[in-house]
């Protein structure tokens, strides 16, 4: 077992489809990733499982990959129910975690958006810029690139995980040159294919990083680290001034009254 | 039972489940002289840039691994809220603290009590009226000297 927990996760799922099905089980989200290159040990370790929990979720992945060999069943007290494990963040993460408040209400007007862009008669190229304005300022210069220059240095960012988060982001900067250039040869198509490729990659990345990721990075984190992060990252929305929140929080609420209006036409 | 649940008589001297090893020497953590609120000075070189931890008295009584746990690598400072005169003076030091002494982070540690809690009130009204802003961290002592939480405010 000891050489499977170093193995990469897509590679095992593929082999032992019942490996994913035991993941998903236990809420473990990894069938589904486009990456899978984290290894089966930083999976289970990340995940923060309670004691039982971790001890079935390793028998029953045992028991998938050697279904012959004989393996003990871990005692577990039934009567000791695991309590729902609260996530709580420091300040510096809270401040990410909220960060993502604003993104997400962007993910959730991109099918309205869509969708207002199929039936206009043509492309309104300063909606769709004024989107591309809000992810490549707001979410990537201003929120992705704190992760990436401050947060993720607090761990190894060679981790896979770590990795994987450098991957989303890239690929989402990919989709949004795509709706930059469908915009500027006004093609509807190429708009809907990338705007709702990046909702989808956005919603499972925040997903990840809010539940998964972000509380594991707090757990290894020290008060001192902690302390010094929040003035890094203070620091680094210094530098933007405090205008530039506000600018894409006032672009949101405009963005969600537009639509609001659309629909209601 | 009634009355202040602060000074109310519990005694757990029966209590015979001490886990935990009694071998080795445990050097103290402290690294400063004075550590009582009054009188530290803000100023003082050994707040400069720091993590604080500010007790409430009785807590290092209570938790048997204080220093080795939470004193290491902090300065101190230590109150009792329910006790100690002129606090509005505390107030103006946690101020101080955050602002002048540009300390990293503060963490409070306080008994369970009810009373105990003015001591965390403190720091947050100290840290309100500071305009920097830092990480605070709240930790509650049980009366048996167990952890009960440990989150950031």
């Amino acid at each position: 077992m000891h050489k499977v927990l170093n193995r990469e996760i897509k590679e095992l799922i593929t082999t032992y489809p019942e490996v994913g099905r035991v993941l998903e089980e236990y809420g473990i989200g990894c069938v589904p990733c486009s990456v899978g290159s984290c290894l089966l040990k930083d999976v289970v370790g990340i995940h923060n499982l309670d004691l039982q929990k971790e001890a079935t979720l390793m028998y029953r992945l045992e028991k998938a990959i050697y279904p012959d060999r004989k393996i003990s069943e871990p005692v577990v007290d039934m009567t000791r129910k695991s309590e729902p494990k609260k996530i709580t963040y420091s300040p510096p993460v809270k401040k990410l975690v909220d960060e993502h408040v604003l993104i997400k209400r962007l993910l959730a007007l991109i099918p309205s958006i869509v969708e207002f862009t199929e039936s206009s008669l043509r492309v309104d190229k300063n909606l769709i810029l004024g989107c591309v304005d809000f992810i490549r300022t707001y979410a990537d210069k201003y929120h992705h690139m704190k992760e990436e220059d401050i947060l993720f240095k607090y761990v190894d960012d060679k981790a896979e995980i770590i990795q994987v988060m450098f991957k989303d982001h890239d690929t989402g900067r990919g989709h949004v040159r795509q709706v930059v250039e469908g915009a500027e040869k006004g093609n509807k198509a190429q708009i809907k294919e990338h705007l709702l490729a990046y909702r989808e990659l956005l919603t499972q990345h925040i997903k990840k990083e809010d539940e998964i990721l972000y509380p594991w990075i707090d757990r290894q984190l020290s008060t001192t680290q902690v302390g010094e992060m929040f003035r890094k990252c203070s620091e680094a929305d210094a530098s933007v001034g405090d205008e530039l929140p506000k600018k894409y929080e006032k672009f949101i609420i405009e963005l969600e009254e537009k639509l609001l209006q659309e629909v209601t036409k | 039972m009634s009355g202040c649940p602060g000074s109310k008589t519990i005694d757990f001297s029966e209590k015979t489940n001490q886990e935990g090893s009694e071998t080795g020497k445990r050097p103290s953590q402290l690294r400063q002289w004075p550590i009582q609120m009054h009188l530290v000075s803000p100023m003082a070189p050994y707040f400069q840039g720091k993590d604080i931890l500010l007790a409430a008295d009785c807590t290092a009584f209570a938790f048997g691994e204080f220093h080795k746990d939470y004193l290491k690598g902090k300065s101190i400072a230590i109150a009792c809220p329910k006790l100690d005169s002129d606090q509005e003076v505390y107030v103006e030091k946690i101020k101080a603290l955050i602002d002048d002494a540009k300390i990293n982070t503060l963490s409070v540690m306080i008994m369970q009590v009810p009373c105990c809690f003015g001591l965390a009130q403190i720091v947050k009204d100290g840290a309100e009226k500071a305009s920097r802003k830092i990480p605070v961290k709240q930790i509650v002592v049980g009366l048996e000297g167990n952890i009960l939480s440990e989150e950031w405010i």
